[in-house]
């Protein structure tokens, strides 16, 4: 029997830990290439000051990568202890990525790092550089395959059901690392990560400018940080609408949540819901404003495709609960008998397999074999309407995820306009801006996270697999012990990288650079071009 | 003798990459496109800085005579 008690908090225990993880990796991914940009100008200029830029952003960068390391490593144990029948069912498919995931941030990742931070005074200037490059490269390769990971769980492509073993079989490592799903995922969030290191960077300098210290150190900071977070945010935004597209194509429900339709209209009008209040009780809206013929070209890309509403995806999942019910009946005979006519019974109807499962908790006992012609359409009735995500969360989620995303472009054109006419301290409420933007990002990628993985529910698998029969068969005691557990360790794990990254971004640059024995001065730039060869930079006067 | 082997192992990296490209290209076009933005992004972020430096030094930036102001 499952006891939703246990699934409800295992749920919560994994979206508790995975929201805090996320608010440090988008830091480390952005923040590890803006880096590798500020060493690539100390090599080609020879200017100390971008080493300097480099080794301070590096502390701040060392304090996140070491705290986000930290709350990472439990997730990866959560699976096999709160989520066994998942990793059972999936485990082959999704234990690969996992490993390489494993292999890539603790061989690569973290020897590079070590390499990058202690190794200014023994490694030359190329092979630093280099290295730094390798740990950018590092960090996002990590990102790639729990994205991949994450991608065969929205949408399972190269596995297939094996009967005999009752789990998924991998079939196709190409498939699974080229999933169009899994492509999209890893570029808009890494982007989102670059967008985030921008918006912290800048943010920082701002600060300094607004105050008047360290003013050329973080007037060079600001300009690299504003062009580079410009671009991402540009990218980022051409990622979603991607991501938005193949949701309609593999996720449609969770597209119908994302956009809280619940009506299919005649193409193109499907409306644009600028605000609305989404009841999913009702499954209507309690207010909304919206726009008619926008949503039609800017989800589908064209004018003719039908955009499906929770009404009629609600209908075509009757039908598969349906089959389902017969797929897992099916599959229950031939783990018994090994009957080939169950298991031809099974293969007509396989595909829905999943749809079987789902309507499991509301048949008698939760044994499918028990369902009867009475109780069949109340089952049917509650399963399908199981396969919708909660849509005002999705709706919302979504919603502001965008709108933070069009704020970041703004805000970073007008930070790159400015800092590229080098009239920045002309605009203090500009600069305030940019310094009280520097906890956006992260607030967007915790939007996207929820828009992605509330979208996929009632599934951990897409189609194949319902949350509720992932869980492991815990007591409650023990649930409610570890999520208190881990809800106060992370909490103080939140508090030291609050603690440390203010401390050592109100310390500034210099009292950093006085605590750190430095290199000569300045070194014979790779590229020797007029103008960067500048000496005066040779007595650190911007200090 | 070096010349050679640097040349050499500039060419060996140009085919990887070119293989790389290729193989992205045809099947991870999102993959393909992050490698491209990427570096685009990083040189894009280079090129501010050493845009800064050149209006530096023909003394277009507030800063040039700017005495320490630390607090
Ligand atoms: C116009 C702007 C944007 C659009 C259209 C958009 C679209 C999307 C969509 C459709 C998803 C769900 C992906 C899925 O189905 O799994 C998503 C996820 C996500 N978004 Fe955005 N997004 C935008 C801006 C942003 C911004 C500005 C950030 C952060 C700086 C961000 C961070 C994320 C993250 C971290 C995820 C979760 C990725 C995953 O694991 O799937 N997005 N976005």
């Amino acid at each position: 029997m499952i006891n939703p008690t246990v699934v409800d908090l295992s749920r919560l225990q994994f979206a508790l830990t995975a929201l805090y993880h996320f608010l440090f990796v988008p830091l480390t991914l952005g923040m590890t290439f803006i880096l590798a940009s500020m060493e690539t100008v100390y090599v080609i200029t020879g200017k100390q000051i971008y080493k300097d830029m480099t080794q301070f952003w590096g502390k701040l960068f060392g304090i996140n990568f070491a705290i986000g390391v930290a709350t990472g490593l439990t997730m990866e144990f959560e699976f096999g202890t709160n989520w066994s029948m998942y990793s059972h069912f999936v485990g082959d498919v999704f234990g690969t990525p996992l490993a390489i995931e494993g292999l890539m941030a603790f061989f690569m990742e973290s020897t590079f790092v070590g390499l990058m931070f202690f190794g200014w005074d023994r490694l030359s200037r190329g092979a630093h550089l280099a290295v730094t490059f390798l740990v950018a490269l590092g960090s996002n390769l990590s990102a790639l395959w729990i994205l991949i990971a994450n991608g065969f769980m929205q949408d399972p492509v190269g596995a297939s059901f094996d009967p005999k073993t009752m789990r998924m079989q991998f079939r196709s490592f190409g498939a699974l690392v080229f999933s169009p799903d899994a492509q999209a995922k890893f570029v808009h969030t890494t982007l989102a990560g670059f967008v985030t290191g921008a918006m912290f960077v800048m943010g920082v300098s701002a600060y300094y400018l607004l105050r008047k210290q360290h003013r050329e150190f973080a007037a060079r900071s600001f300009r690299m940080a504003a062009l580079f977070g410009i671009i991402s945010s540009l990218a980022v935004v051409t990622l979603g609408d991607a991501l938005g597209r193949l949701d309609f194509l593999v996720q449609p429900t969770k597209l119908a949540a994302m956009e809280g339709i619940w009506h299919t209209s005649k193409p193109p009008y499907a409306p644009w819901k600028i605000f609305a209040i989404p009841d999913d009780k009702t499954q209507k809206d309690l207010f909304n404003v919206s726009i008619p013929y926008v949503l039609t070209p800017l989800v589908a890309h064209d004018f003719t495709s039908p955009i499906p509403g929770v009404d009629a995806l609600e209908h075509s999942a009757r039908a598969k609960v349906i089959k389902g019910i017969k797929a897992v009946v099916a599959l229950k005979a031939y783990g018994t008998t090994r009957n080939p006519a169950a298991l031809a019974a099974f293969r007509a109807n396989e595909s829905d397999m999943g749809y079987g499962f789902l309507a499991q908790r509301y048949a008698p006992d939760q044994d499918l074999s028990k369902i009867t012609v009475q109780n069949l359409p109340s089952i049917v009735q509650k399963a399908a309407r199981d396969t919708i995500p909660n849509v005002f969360v999705e709706f919302w989620s979504f919603r502001l995820m965008v709108l933070l995303g069009f704020v970041f472009v703004v805000v970073f054109a007008f930070c790159a306009y400015y800092s590229l006419r080098n009239e920045l301290e002309k605009h203090p409420l500009l600069l305030k801006a940019a310094t009280w933007a520097i906890p956006l990002p992260v607030l967007a990628c915790e939007f996207g996270w929820i828009t992605a993985e509330n979208g996929r529910q009632p599934w951990t698998v897409f189609g194949w697999l319902p949350t509720f029969q992932s869980a492991s068969s815990h007591d409650v005691g023990y649930m409610v012990f570890s999520l208190v557990g881990f809800a106060f360790l992370y909490s103080l794990f939140i508090a030291a990288e609050l603690y440390l990254m203010f401390k050592f971004a109100r310390l500034g640059p210099v009292q950093h650079l006085t605590q750190t024995p430095h290199a000569p001065a300045f070194v014979q730039p790779a590229l020797g071009q007029p103008g960067f060869t500048d000496k005066s930079w040779a007595d650190n006067s911007w200090q | 003798m070096t010349n050679i082997i640097r040349i050499l192992a500039l060419a060996a990296v140009l085919a990887l990459a070119l293989m790389l490209a290729v193989v992205a290209g045809d099947f991870g076009p999102w993959y393909f496109a992050w490698l491209v933005g990427t570096t685009m992004i990083v040189l894009i972020s280079v090129a501010g800085a050493v845009l800064f430096e050149t209006q530096h030094a023909a003394g277009d930036t507030p800063y040039e005579h700017s005495a320490p102001t630390e607090t």
